[in-house]
């Protein structure tokens, strides 16, 4: 599975993050306060004015904090609801029923991944529809309320501001995870429906495998071919049969019966939607000259997501694991590779690349060569089984055995690890190792992938080797799957009643939607913001438009290109704060690890979960802050 | 605004827009089916319109309700969904996402089914490109089929359209026989039941299954299907190559005799056929390639009797036209052709053309009774002589001459005996059996010549792509006798051939 956005650890993230939030709250109060201060003074005068914003804040503390009750905002839910379902929300729910029962006519189950396109598909149209009902919900309410006076009947009542805000947002929110949880149980139903199917086989789709002295080794053939695709069997003649995985799954054969006239039977579909608990490590590069890269070589890919490195040299990649302990891998290391290869010369074509895999203790150096392979390329998106392997505990086979020092290119120069004077060359001289206290330092060990062919490359990125801790349950996944959905319909709506609190309907809708939008180019935003980007900020990107000039010339030295470049840094603060600001929702969807089978980590909802609650509490005491300064709720 | 001025607005909208779709409806109107021996009525002016043009739905080729829904649900947007679609496909395909690349082509398709281009485009994509991407050469084949699968979807969509089925024959035939890995793919093809179903296994031979693609789009046009974008010529000279290329291919794969020879019979006679063809040219006149020769023969009788109206007038106008050269374009025309210098090529070459006699110019130096037939014959010759330089032009394009030869050379006895030879001769040394390998180079060389020195083929030893190929051969027989520690034979039985090719081939080491 491919992740391009590698969120850091936890606690890294969240001192970075919580550091950028603190700031721009911060920023933003001044620049509410100074504003507020401006207007109010030009209105009211500076004393009155200082009055009416101390006694604001002072009240904002009441509202927000202070005097907030959960009783009233229960009963603006119930409210929120009520209007919900007065507007027709389940129509959303009957439009989603209506897509899946078409589904069929667009979704192609001979695909080599049919399960990605369904889970695709649902999480999708899910997404999409819900995200629509919150846009409307939540930026037509107020703005009803307050055409309609509705709201008077509100805010005459002993309530809040701040309670109006948050029971709209708390009430949509609640009608959409009734709606979500609903959709849900039905995708669930639709993916496992549409993915089940079986195969049949008799005696005559086999044929014999023999030795070269005529002796029948077993059976081999096709099943029959359903939805597109066909599994190639093989049949000891003991009767143990195996299944090869196309499609992305297998199917369980039962012989009955002595080989080849047995009366074979094909199970249903099998490991199709899974939930693989991974774990992942940190991946480096070592070159040719057996030096340590940040990245690898380019092939001449235009998507530079995978390195390579050169077969037939020292280049090597290297995954850093931390916390591998006895009590999680009591029996060994079961890891998965996903491979990119590519030939500088066609080689053996009936053959794949042949690798290498060791395990190195980055203390010691201690390399243990355990495994030669064939390269299968791009196996996840085929359908077909990746590079699967096993490194057992005790290792008693090894195909190579030595101390591996790890050079860096420092400030001193060539910096070896470990140095040579602690070097124990003993440790290579064992014919058994074990995997923990051998190769194993302070739970931290590394995998080599080193490609063995001349001339020919591996590529790979640091989600491409990845330990298989155990599998999950797919319906958990698929649920947290919705979950992410959840979260991005929560901001839609903070966002939409924040912004109807003080804008028309439509024009309200019309914001939020820029809101959404705007958060798509988040990453390019604050690419802008850091000058990474080629043709200048945006004035300077502005000016190179109209004059079509090519973004790779330098402008004329001059006046006009000074004043150019003094406005993009000033710009460039602001789009840093207004990338910040805007809800990054495309990072919320996490249908590929479903898609894909891949347990979707508990660190990465957390991160998201603080992130929602990080925009909505402020957006929604914005809101506060809007509805309370216009006239109708006071 | 009263009430009252709304309602008015109201109903003077609703006035115009009655009366803006009334010619829509005139426009619009459907074609009616005529019923118990009443006719049908033609229907409005975009209805006739579709008919004459072939254009509506039910005329491109099969409907699919699914991508009626499609195109209508994308509400007049179809062509910017399209461009999504296709930008999307690019992205998939550049991050190697061959699942959504493969669900992104079949939602494009459905908005676009009758749109060529698309199939064309990105059935060569997927066969081509994202096949080319795999390392396993059992999935390089599976993309290559699905490119062929795509078009033949294409093909349910657009039943006329002959450049697809063109393409499908193309793909089966090139993309399978010619890869890197051609060896494996046949062989796949061959095993490939799900592609071909009820075929027998010998009719599954990629350059068999191309042709008969080939053919069905030569039934097509002949039908009336206009060809667009290819010319007429590379259009029908692929269904006879097709079987070229099976019998060379039967050779490659070691099968020799009467099964080679029955081939190499058919492929002449497809070719002689391709040959007799009516092929049009660029001024309004057709041609066949089969008929140059006749043509040359025309011209030399015309020629023949021209000069017997006028005996040694033809030499006398060259002697005059000779002497009218500047002395440096007579220096460069007696110089040797090989020692000439670049400026003198260019003078002989010009020289050439002024000391040329056209038949015209000897005609009109003829006077009484006789000059009337003899302009008659000048102008039957050039005419004659234009026409087969036109003939010559586009045989050059197809390599027309080569082609037939190699058909007709290819059936000796001498050939097939020469190319089994060689065969076992490859095969032993696969082996390492030196010993055999060298035997069979020594019989297989000694055919060559023997087929060389045919009178039947008296131009095959200067033929550049024999040359070739034969050269390839010794290549392989030096590796045989280095591998043997012995020397290179002298006289070696092929030794013209060298002489002949080595300069147009510099990586050729010329034994020692």
């Amino acid at each position: 599975m491919v992740i391009e956005k590698v969120l850091p650890p936890f606690w890294t993230w969240f001192v970075q993050a919580a550091l950028v939030w603190v700031a721009l709250i911060v920023v933003v109060c001044v620049f509410g306060l100074l504003l507020a201060s401006f207007v109010l003074t030009v209105e009211r005068g500076f004393k009155r004015a200082a009055v009416s914003i101390g006694r604001a804040i002072v009240e904002a503390f009441t509202d927000l904090i202070g005097a907030i009750s959960f009783r009233r905002i229960s009963g603006l839910v119930f409210l929120a609801i009520k209007e919900s379902i007065r507007r027709r929300v389940l129509a959303v729910f009957a439009l989603f029923i209506l897509l899946l029962l078409f589904a069929g006519w667009y979704i192609d189950p001979a695909s080599t991944n049919p399960s990605v396109l369904y889970l695709n598909f649902v999480l999708s149209s899910t997404g999409y529809l819900i995200i629509l009902l919150a846009l409307f919900l939540s930026c037509y309410s107020l703005p009803n309320d307050i055409r309609n006076r509705t709201i008077q009947t509100v805010v005459t009542k002993p309530v809040r501001i701040s309670e109006i805000v948050f029971g709209r947002v708390a009430g949509f929110a609640l009608v959409g995870t009734v709606l979500l949880l609903l959709m849900c149980g039905v995708s669930y139903l639709f993916v496992i429906s549409g993915l089940s199917h079986t195969h049949t086989l008799s005696s005559e789709n086999l044929s014999a495998m023999t030795d070269p002295q005529g002796i029948v080794e077993g059976y081999t053939g096709f099943t029959s071919t359903v939805h597109g695709h066909k599994h190639r069997v093989y049949v000891d003649p003991d009767g143990k049969a195996r299944v090869e995985m196309r499609h992305g799954h297998v199917h369980r054969l039962e012989v009955s019966g002595i080989p080849p006239d047995a009366k074979y039977s094909l199970g249903p579909a099998e490991e199709a939607l899974l939930a693989r608990v991974v774990v992942y490590g940190d991946l480096q590069f070592r070159d040719r000259d057996g030096v340590d890269t940040k990245e690898g070589l380019n092939v001449g890919d235009e998507w530079t997501y995978r390195g390579y490195i050169q077969g037939g040299s020292p280049a090597a990649f290297i995954w850093t694991f931390a916390g591998i302990t006895p009590r999680r891998f009591p029996d060994g290391l079961p890891l998965e590779l996903n491979l990119g290869v590519f030939r500088t010369h066609k080689g053996n074509i009936e053959k794949g690349v042949l690798g290498s895999i060791a395990v190195r203790n980055p203390r010691t150096g201690l390399t243990v060569e355990t495994e030669i392979f064939e390269s299968k390329e791009f196996a996840l998106n085929q359908g077909v089984s990746t590079n699967q392997f096993f490194i057992p505990r005790l290792i008693t086979k090894a195909s190579s055995v030595q101390i591996i020092q790890r050079k860096r290119i420092g400030p001193q120069g060539v910096e070896l690890d470990p140095p040579s004077e602690t070097l124990d060359h003993q440790l290579a001289k064992k014919q058994e190792f074990d995997l923990f206290e051998d190769l194993t330092d302070n739970g931290k060990l590394e995998i080599w992938i080193r490609c063995l062919e001349p001339g020919q490359y591996f590529g790979a990125a640091k989600p491409d080797l990845y330990l298989r801790a155990r599998d999950g349950y797919f319906a958990l996944n698929l649920l947290k799957g919705f979950l992410g959905i959840w979260l991005q319909m929560t901001i839609v709506l903070a966002y939409g009643v924040m912004l109807s609190t003080f804008l028309s309907a439509p024009v309200a809708l019309i914001a939020t939607l820029g809101v959404m939008i705007g958060g798509l180019f988040r990453d390019f935003m604050t690419q802008l913001a850091f000058g990474q980007t080629w043709g200048g900020g945006p004035f300077e990107s502005f000016y190179r438009l109209i004059t079509q000039e090519n973004v790779m010339t330098q402008l004329e030295p001059g006046l006009g290109t000074t004043l150019l470049k003094m406005a993009d840094v000033g710009a460039r603060g602001f789009l840093y704060a207004a990338a910040n600001v805007l809800p990054p929702l495309g990072e919320f969807g996490w249908s590929n690890f479903v898609a894909y089978g891949f347990d979707i980590p508990g660190e990465v909802v957390l991160i998201r979960l603080l992130q929602t609650v990080a925009i909505v509490l402020p957006v929604c005491v914005a809101g506060y802050f809007f509805l309370k300064a216009r006239e109708v709720a006071e | 605004m009263t009430f009252r001025q709304i309602f008015i607005r109201k109903i003077v909208y609703l006035g115009i827009i009655a009366v803006l779709l009334l010619p829509l409806f005139w426009l619009g109107q459907p074609a009616t089916v005529g019923a118990r021996g009443v006719s049908g009525g033609p229907g409005g002016l975009l209805a006739q319109l579709r008919t004459e043009y072939g254009l509506s739905e039910a005329e491109l080729g099969e409907i699919d309700p699914t991508s009626e829904a499609m195109r209508l649900a994308t509400l007049g947007l179809r062509g910017v969904a399209a461009n999504i679609l296709w930008k999307q496909a690019d992205t998939h395909k550049m991050k190697k996402d061959w699942t959504s690349l493969s669900a992104t082509l079949e939602q494009l398709v459905k908005l676009e089914p009758h749109f060529i281009s698309v199939w064309r485009f990105q059935a060569w994509n997927l066969s081509y490109n994202v096949s080319a991407e795999f390392d396993d050469y059992r999935k390089r084949y599976d993309w290559v089929i699905r490119g062929i699968e795509f078009l033949k979807k294409g093909i349910r969509y657009n039943e006329f359209e002959p450049k697809l089925v063109w393409d499908t024959g193309w793909f089966i035939a090139q993309k399978i026989g010619r890869a890197d890995e051609w060896k494996q793919f046949r062989r796949l093809f061959r095993d490939d039941d799900d592609f071909h179903a009820t075929r027998p296994k010998e009719l599954r031979d990629n350059w068999l299954v191309g042709k008969e693609w080939f053919q069905r789009g030569e039934q097509m046009v002949d039908q009336g299907a206009v060809l667009r974008g290819i010319s007429p010529l590379l259009f029908y000279s692929d269904r006879p190559m097709c079987q070229m290329n099976y019998s060379e291919y039967l050779e490659r794969d070691g099968i020799f005799g009467e099964r080679a020879k029955r081939s190499w019979v058919r492929a002449l006679e497809e070719w002689l056929e391709f040959g007799n063809r009516e092929f049009p040219t660029s001024g309004d006149e057709v041609i066949r390639l089969n008929d140059r020769e006749a043509l040359d023969r025309q011209v030399a009788e015309a020629a023949a009797r021209l000069d017997e109206l006028a005996p040694g007038l033809r030499e006398k106008i060259r002697q005059e036209k000779l002497r009218r050269l500047t002395p440096e374009e007579r220096i460069a025309l007696e110089t040797l052709p090989q020692e000439r210098t670049v400026e003198q090529q260019m003078q002989a070459f010009q020289a050439e053309a002024k000391i040329t006699v056209s038949h015209r110019e000897v005609a009109q130096r003829i006077s009484g009774p006789n000059r009337q037939e003899a302009l008659r014959l000048a102008d039957e010759a050039e005419k004659a002589m234009e026409k087969s330089e036109r003939i010559v032009q586009q045989r050059t394009i197809v390599n027309f001459e080569y082609w037939r030869m190699r058909a007709q050379f290819e059936q000796t006895p001498q050939a097939l005996e020469a190319r089994e030879l060689i065969y076992l001769g490859d095969e032993a040394f696969r082996n390492s059996d030196l010993i055999r390998a060298k035997e069979y180079y020594d019989k297989g060389l000694a055919k060559w010549r023997e087929l060389l020195d045919l009178p039947e083929f008296p131009q095959l030893v200067k033929d550049g792509s024999t040359g070739r190929e034969l050269l390839d051969i010794i290549r392989n027989y030096q590796r045989i006798l280095d591998a043997r520690d012995e020397p290179w034979p002298q006289p070696f039985i092929l030794q013209d051939v060298i002489d002949l090719h080595k300069d147009r081939h510099p990586d050729f080491q010329v034994p020692q």
